[in-house]
């Protein structure tokens, strides 16, 4: 090969320069992008520290939320109870602390204010506070059990058994949500059980909800007694996103009864995913003790894993 | 930068090459957890197994119809070539002289000696059109792609069918380039064991048909020898209409009957194939429109950025050389016409590679490899390219004051040099991405832990459950059980084959029966996460494992046991 280089449109000598520059960019590129922290071991770090600024009741958000489970791998179920993992939205927290690494912050939080920071190693912990907080007065996942509440089924009229004992079910490869342990029984098999589960939603997030598959025929209904009230009902209901992307379902109608009186009806249909819906309680509103029951229907309840949280406020 | 003709040291270079490729592989391949779809070739492979036994045995038992449906049913939705040779490596390499560590490896092995050939080839190749340099340079390059070195060791087809595409490829030039007899018949052959490998061939009649017509046009534009272009095509294009169907007919004994049928089924799996879930820029796609720049992000995040660089290079330095070409011919000078049709070759290679990969309907779900026949193509650009930069480093260092760095223009110094320099890069990304290659992002897009941020796909196929056997085997009580999420069966139990999982462990397919849950990270696995969170009261990971602090496989444990 000869060493004439053939120049034309291209300037031999700055692309070799470039080149060379590329060669060693990449490579300094490579170590920093496969170093750079948090590794795995860093996670640790953050025991101490979180268990310090942590106050009883405080949301914890991971920002890249990718890295969630390293965090709670590291802090436990103490700091990541199943309830604020797989919250319905942050409206309730009146406060959060975001644990932030490589300079990422999580979009959720956005319209929180920053009152404190602190760094450790390659995080920054900050303490967000929520401008209006809501005041839940009730949550009815968090209250499903035989103390204040009972399943029934109306065509034909059938009471759905509390068992706190029940075969735990998981669906597996693309199946349905895990069955809990303690859920009320209905008849026609372990789908048409109500129990709290977590299904993820469009965006594949958790959503801790009342799995409340309809029945063939008529409702499922889900009364919860001596319940304080609100101002509204608010709630979000979906089902497992794979479940109603193919959006060929049929509609689930999910109505609201308070002392016997409907105050809202609601549907969900398939392709909304995790959608709000919220029912104000008009002169029920601020009782100490009312009866609230959840009516859960579908014109064909093939495939309608439908699953609701709820809460007064 | 033209080619050189080869000589036995080419051959021994080829061959180092494979060698050195086939022996990192299989040093590497013990720590690489079995894909899904190994497993279910790992099952097919074991039928045929069986019938190559009986056909040693007894030839007229293994003949008969029942016998063939039978065993070639398995797996009859793809060729049966590469399975064949699982098959023969699994029952000769490992039942007879048992020269593997593990069973595994047995079935891995035959797609690691396609991996070695298919480099080895690509320096050849480059040799003989670009030179020695260019030629080293892209079987380097190609096999420090760290999704082709990921491939490379697995009991699949895709990186056997880079392989065989090329080398149809390559015979076709040859036979292009040459004329004669030779060379069209190895096309044909060639395009047979592309034909039984995968269906990626179907792609080679359209580029061989569709560059002779262009290689027409262009004798007519220049005044070349149109007549001798269309002979020399009539042979190689018709080795490949007869050859290569006859060579896939013998190779598969499934097509022995109902042949339009079994073929018809064949082709229809293919064209109407399902589509399953795919994560590209935080978004699932499981139904068409498939995001059109897919390919091309992906190539981006995935090939080091120096490597396709050098392959731009490669494509202006080749492309400016043609051009000038071209206006001499017009001019009517004599062009020199070598190079022409290989760069036009190989550019239509990487065109038709991707070109199903910007059409909104072709499913995406198997990332990378989808293109990868493309992969060897941009490393020979890429060759070219690095051949004209020892050129130019070469004068700039003849011009050099310095006499003792001016002897540096003559010898392979400068090439060596600039090999280190563009080469770093591409080895540190690959050696560091192991064993978790579907994970590694290049530092374009910030690496695994900028590619999880951008929400680019962290894993599938349920291949890092090898990542944690070593957890498992250290964790799980006596007789204990797994969840084994994403691993196919047959991979699971291959993993207790090898010893690599101890063999009390059992595998279960529901949380709720088992002790322990693996999840494989993918968006749209995550109900798989939360069924695990509600089975066992826990939202807390025992074991998390990934690359460079980017979760990508987590394990849950009961609580209590």
């Amino acid at each position: 090969m000869g060493l004439r280089v053939a120049s034309g449109a291209l300037r031999p000598k700055p692309l070799l320069g470039a080149f060379v520059a590329l060669g060693i960019a990449e490579l300094a590129g490579f170590f920093v992008s496969s170093r750079r922290g948090p590794d795995f071991a860093d996670w640790a770090a953050l025991v101490g520290p979180m268990a310090e600024e942590r106050k009883q009741g405080e949301l914890v958000v991971v920002a890249p939320s990718w890295a969630e489970p390293l965090a709670r791998q590291a802090l436990g179920d103490e700091v990541f109870p199943l309830r604020d993992v797989a919250r319905p939205d942050v409206s309730r927290y009146r406060a959060a602390l975001e644990i932030s690494a490589l300079g990422e912050s999580a979009p959720e939080l956005l319209g929180f204010r920053e009152t404190g920071r602190r760094e450790v190693g390659p995080f920054v912990i900050r303490r967000l506070e929520n401008p209006s907080p809501a005041e839940v007065v009730f949550d009815f996942v968090d209250a499903l059990g035989p103390t204040q509440a009972d399943v029934r089924v109306t065509s034909p009229e059938a009471a759905c058994m509390w068992n706190p004992n029940a075969r735990v079910l998981a669906g597996g490869l693309g199946g349905h949500p895990t069955f809990p342990a303690a859920r009320f029984e209905c008849p026609g098999g372990t789908f048409f059980s109500i129990g709290p589960t977590v299904i993820a939603d469009q965006d594949f997030r958790p959503r801790r909800c009342l799995f409340s598959h309809p029945p063939a025929r008529g409702e499922v209904v889900t009364r919860f007694s001596g319940v304080p009230l609100g101002t509204v009902i608010r709630g979000h209901g979906g089902m497992y996103w794979i479940i109603e992307r193919e959006r060929k379902g049929a509609p689930v109608a999910l109505a609201v009864r308070v002392d016997g009186e409907e105050i809202g009806r609601w549907e969900h249909r398939d392709g909304e995913g995790w959608a709000a819906f919220e029912m104000p309680l008009g002169a029920h509103a601020g009782k100490k003790s009312a009866t609230v029951e959840f009516f859960v229907s579908s014109k064909n309840h093939a495939h309608r894993h439908f699953c609701f949280e709820a809460d007064t406020r | 930068m033209s080619g050189v003709k080869l000589t036995w040291k080419d051959d021994l270079i080829a061959a180092l090459l494979a060698g050195v490729v086939m022996a990192l592989l299989v040093a590497t391949v013990g720590d690489l957890g079995y894909a899904r779809d190994e497993g279910f070739y790992f099952h097919a492979a074991d039928s045929y197994r069986r019938w190559f036994e009986l056909l040693f045995a007894n030839p007229r038992a293994a003949f008969e119809p029942k016998a063939i449906d039978n065993a070639w049913r398995v797996n009859s939705e793809h060729p049966g070539l590469i399975k064949s040779l699982f098959a023969l490596s699994n029952l000769f390499l490992q039942k007879k002289l048992h020269l593997f560590a593990m069973e595994g490896t047995s079935y891995r092995f035959p797609g690691i000696f396609l991996a070695g050939a298919g480099v080895g080839l690509v320096y050849r190749w480059g040799a003989e059109a670009r030179g020695r340099i260019a030629g080293l340079f892209a079987a380097i390059a190609l096999f420090c792609m760290p999704r082709f070195f990921y491939n490379a060791h697995l009991a699949c087809f895709d990186v056997p069918v880079v392989t065989m595409f090329l080398l149809a490829t390559y015979c076709f030039w040859k036979a292009m380039r040459e004329g004669g007899s030779r060379w069209p018949i190895a096309a044909g052959l060639a395009f047979g064991l592309a034909l039984d490998t995968k269906h990626n061939a179907w792609f080679l009649p359209i580029l061989a048909v569709t560059f002779v017509a262009l290689c027409l046009v262009r004798d007519r534009l220049t005044g070349g020898d149109m007549k001798q272009t269309a002979r020399r095509a009539l042979a190689a294009l018709g080795a490949m209409a007869v050859l290569g169907p006859l060579v896939m007919y013998a190779l598969w004994p499934w097509i022995w009957r109902d042949t339009f049928a079994r073929l018809g089924a064949y082709a229809s799996f293919h064209l109407n194939h399902e589509y399953y879930n795919m994560e590209f820029l935080g978004r699932t796609y499981w139904t068409p429109p498939m995001p059109r720049l897919y390919a091309p992000v992906m190539t981006a995040a995935t090939v080091p950025a120096v490597t396709l660089a050098l392959s731009a290079l490669g494509l202006c330095v080749r492309a400016r050389a043609r051009i000038q070409a071209l206006l001499r011919a017009r001019a009517g000078k004599v062009a020199r016409r070598e190079g022409g049709e290989t760069d036009l070759l190989w550019l239509m290679a990487i065109g038709i590679s991707y070109g199903a990969w910007v059409l909104p309907k072709t499913p995406i779900f198997g990332g990378t490899k989808h293109w990868m026949q493309a992969y060897p193509f941009l490393a020979l650009f890429a060759g070219a390219g690095v051949s004209w930069l020892v050129s130019v480093l070469r004068v700039e260092l003849r011009r050099l004051k310095a006499t003792n760095l001016r002897r540096f223009a003559r010898g392979p110094a400068a090439a060596m040099g600039l090999f280190a320099v563009l080469l770093a890069a591409p080895i540190a990304e690959t050696a560091a991405s192991h064993p978790w290659g579907l994970s590694n992002y290049t530092p374009l897009v910030g690496g695994a832990k900028g590619a999880a941020t951008l929400g680019l796909n962290r894993t599938f196929w349920g291949y890092t459950t090898g990542a944690v056997v070593e957890y498992l085997n250290h964790e799980v009580p006596k007789g204990g059980t797994v969840y084994v999420h994403d691993t196919a069966w047959p991979s699971w139990e291959m993993l207790q084959k090898d010893g690599r999982l101890r063999k009390d462990i059992r595998g279960v397919g529901a949380v709720h029966e088992a002790d322990f849950a693996l999840y494989h990270h993918e968006p749209h696995m995550l109900g798989q996460e939360y069924q695990a969170w509600v089975a066992y009261g826990t939202v807390q990971p025992a074991h998390v494992a990934g690359l460079h602090g980017t979760p990508v496989i987590w394990i849950y444990r009961r609580k209590g046991r």
